[in-house]
């Protein structure tokens, strides 16, 4: 009966366990980028959808990228949120961990810890494969997955100077969004 | 003794195994904030967090927004409440509903949720849009500077 009391108190034991106690950085390949809260970070985690996580509300396939995703880490329980994949141009992490909904993996990336923003358990993803799998995948599909769904908005440069519904807001709110004539005066002494 | 030990032990287990051990009822809330994008005013990468809100982010939140980074709801309070759902849209990833939201003051109500260091909220309702109230544009320029093209080139 000890030996099953004790057993059962390990399997229990990510209830109690400390946030954040622990640290991630053991074998971590991440590529710094500079940020002044940044921890590199690699772990196991599963993945999973983040409002179905904490309220019940649960759509199939994790909401098929309509929903942010989060990684469940395996060692202490803690809800990581990974708000960044590995592109710099201002791209988020669902779309690199939709692949792998449900399932468990493991992650490579930067860890974000700034208590005076609220910033806690924040990442930065930059691979991703699953458990017991040889190959890393870079979470870096996001702009190859836009221009698939966007092929209306095929063109020169940087993906967010073309996207539809970006273009949209400025055209009507400008680009400070207090309205274009509203703009017209700080624009034209911006570059005077 | 025994018994009520052994009904502990086994009710923790079955919380720490089952799939959603920590869904639940949120707590009813009312914030009165500005929608921000969560990863510039957390990561410092665009610079302090002054700078990375309002008109002269507001072209940044956009991208971000559309991005698939999350938003969040920056309050009165000072806490961030990342946003997973407005209303009836649940696209808390590049949605639509909370593009048009971009920088703007809202008064929301809806369910907290608090999880290892984070507050969600799932927004029920929009009480308020007050637009954009931080006008902050004349003090930082737009934030990253190349938000707004050169007209002249």
């Amino acid at each position: 009966m000890k030996r099953l009391i004790a057993a059962l108190c390990l399997l229990a034991a990510p209830i109690a366990a400390p946030v954040s106690a622990q640290d991630f950085s053991e074998g971590s390949e991440a590529r710094s980028w500079n940020l002044y809260a940044e921890q590199p970070a690699r772990f196991e985690a599963q993945v999973v959808d983040i409002l179905c996580e904490l309220s019940g509300n649960c759509p199939d396939n994790c909401g098929d990228g309509r929903r942010q995703l989060g990684l469940l880490r395996a060692a202490d329980g803690v809800l990581v949120y990974p708000n960044k994949n590995s592109q710099p141009a201002f791209t988020g992490a669902a779309v690199e961990l939709l692949p792998y909904c449900g399932q468990q993996v493991e992650v490579d990336g930067l860890m974000i810890d700034d208590p005076d923003l609220g910033a806690i358990n924040i990442y930065l993803v930059q691979k991703i494969r699953t458990v017991g799998a040889e190959e890393w995948v870079k979470a870096n599909r996001w702009t190859k997955v836009w221009a698939e769904n966007h092929p209306e908005a095929k063109g020169k440069g940087p993906w967010f100077r073309r996207d539809p519904r970006v273009k949209a807001e400025i055209a009507a709110e400008g680009f400070t969004g207090l309205g274009v004539e509203a703009e017209q005066t700080f624009i034209k002494e911006l570059f005077e | 003794m025994r018994q009520l030990f052994l009904s502990t032990v086994f009710a923790g287990v079955s919380v720490a195994l089952s799939p959603m051990a920590h869904a639940a009822e949120g707590e009813r809330v009312r914030v009165t904030g500005e929608i921000i994008d969560t990863w510039c005013y957390f990561s410092g990468v665009m610079g302090g967090p002054d700078a990375v809100v309002g008109s002269a982010h507001h072209t940044c939140a956009l991208w971000c927004s559309a991005g698939g980074i999350p938003v969040g709801l920056l309050g009165e309070d000072g806490e961030v409440y990342m946003v997973l759902k407005i209303g009836a849209d649940d696209g808390s990833a590049s949605g639509d509903t909370q593009l048009t939201l971009a920088s703007h003051e809202i008064v929301a109500d809806g369910l907290l949720y608090q999880r290892d260091g984070l507050n969600y909220i799932v927004v029920e309702e929009v009480v308020a849009d007050n637009d954009i109230t931080n006008l902050n544009h004349e003090d930082y320029g737009p934030v990253p500077p190349f938000a707004i093209p050169n007209p002249n080139k």
